[in-house]
């Protein structure tokens, strides 16, 4: 049995990528610190801004916002209820319950309610995959109500699971565009708020491991529009590499912010952004796709075919 | 009449039996097809060793925290 690195006492808890045994009380300390770490190392934020967590209910999300609030930060959540049968419902309760015990303001979207229809619904009239336009959706919804409610940072809890997963598919077809915008920090612009990333160091098995030993009641059932995701096979791949030589993924994501990124930032493409006419909402067309989708969805109009992603 | 106790695991919300005696974290990994660099076993709360081995009248709970979508 290993020795926790700080007391000396004995533990199970190990971190092969960083060599290191800790007892629980020990990791979760490592756990926070490195997330604030994080924090300063690309300036994502300071205890005088207010942020907005997008938190789904899920271990990650949960943990963010847990992190966040211990460390003194001023972090308020958002919850979208997708519809998505029992998986919204419990993820649901389960948002407001962790809400309740840190004490803290969460914010809920109820897509039924405030879009006029579900995800389920959605996916019965759309060509695209489910990902896809709820992904959109997402991203609409927090940027709406960081601006309606005052906060000027967005964060999410994307991990470095997450970040190597796309890292990889964006590498393996060179899509310099979505690269020069895979940072954790992407400054506010254009009306959009500022969006930041603290996970994006820290393994999806931390984040894990983490919830447990804090007590984080979150929901353990996947979306099912999950199963069989691009992503899900990337990061089965790629934990094969891990498991092979510890510390490749945050090699691989490490060494592309140090080496590639200030290569390649400047070629983020310069797009021109207007007012949705009809939400007000920053989009890079008359209409924003969010008021195209509501439009489709209620009138049964014929989606155009230049639909674009509005959101950088 | 003696009961036979097994090894229970409860993963995603499902309760699996193992008739074996006594598994190593590991074993039981590999039976759910599952890999150490991403899951993980917790016995009363506390998180174990993939060599640690678990017996039969044990419950254990297995967290896989790769995600997709
Ligand atoms: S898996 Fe896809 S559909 Fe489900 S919540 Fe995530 S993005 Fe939405
Ligand atoms: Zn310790
Ligand atoms: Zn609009």
């Amino acid at each position: 049995m290993k020795k926790c690195l700080k007391c000396g006492i004995r533990t199970n808890i190990y971190i092969p990528q960083h060599r290191l045994a800790l007892c629980p009380e020990h990791y979760i300390n490592w756990f926070e610190a490195r997330t604030q770490r994080t924090i300063e190392e690309f300036k994502m934020f300071q205890k005088t801004d207010r942020i907005l967590v997008a938190v789904s209910g899920g271990k990650d999300s949960l943990s963010l916002w847990n992190v966040l609030v211990k460390l003194g930060y001023e972090a308020d959540g958002l919850h979208i209820n997708l519809g998505i049968s029992e998986y919204s419902e419990i993820s649901e309760i389960k948002t407001r319950n962790f809400a309740q015990r840190i004490g803290r303001k969460l914010h809920i979207v109820d897509l039924g309610r405030d879009f006029g229809r579900t995800i389920p619904q959605i996916k019965e009239n759309e060509r695209r995959p489910p990902c896809s336009f709820c992904g959109t959706l997402k991203r609409y919804y927090m940027n709406l109500y960081a601006r309606e409610y005052g906060y000027n940072v967005l964060a999410t809890a994307h991990n470095l699971d997450d970040e190597v997963s796309v890292l990889m598919l964006n590498t393996l077809s060179w899509n310099i565009e979505y690269l020069s915008r895979q940072f954790p920090v992407l400054p506010e612009e254009n009306g959009f708020a500022r969006k930041v990333k603290p996970f994006c160091k820290m393994s999806e098995k931390e984040a894990a491991m983490y919830a447990v030993l804090a007590q984080i009641d979150y929901i353990e059932d996947e979306c099912p529009f999950a199963e069989g995701s691009t992503t899900l096979h990337y990061k089965k791949l790629i934990s094969q590499l891990e498991e092979k030589s510890p510390g490749t993924k945050l090699r691989f994501y490490s060494e592309f912010l140090s080496k590639m990124y200030p290569v390649i930032k400047d070629r983020r493409p310069k797009t021109s952004i207007n007012r949705c006419k009809s939400c007000g909402e920053p989009t890079q067309s008359e209409i924003c796709m969010i008021c195209r989708m509501r439009n489709n969805l209620l009138y049964g109009k014929l989606q155009t075919s230049t639909d674009k992603a509005d959101n950088p | 009449m003696q009961v036979k106790e097994k090894i229970y695991v409860l993963y995603r919300g499902k309760k699996i039996e193992f008739e074996e005696e006594k598994m190593k974290v590991k074993e039981i990994l590999k039976k759910l097809n599952l890999s150490g660099e991403y899951a993980f076993a917790v016995r009363n709360g506390e998180i174990l060793d993939e060599n640690q081995t678990v017996k039969a009248g044990d419950e254990i709970k297995i967290v896989n925290a790769i995600s997709g979508g």
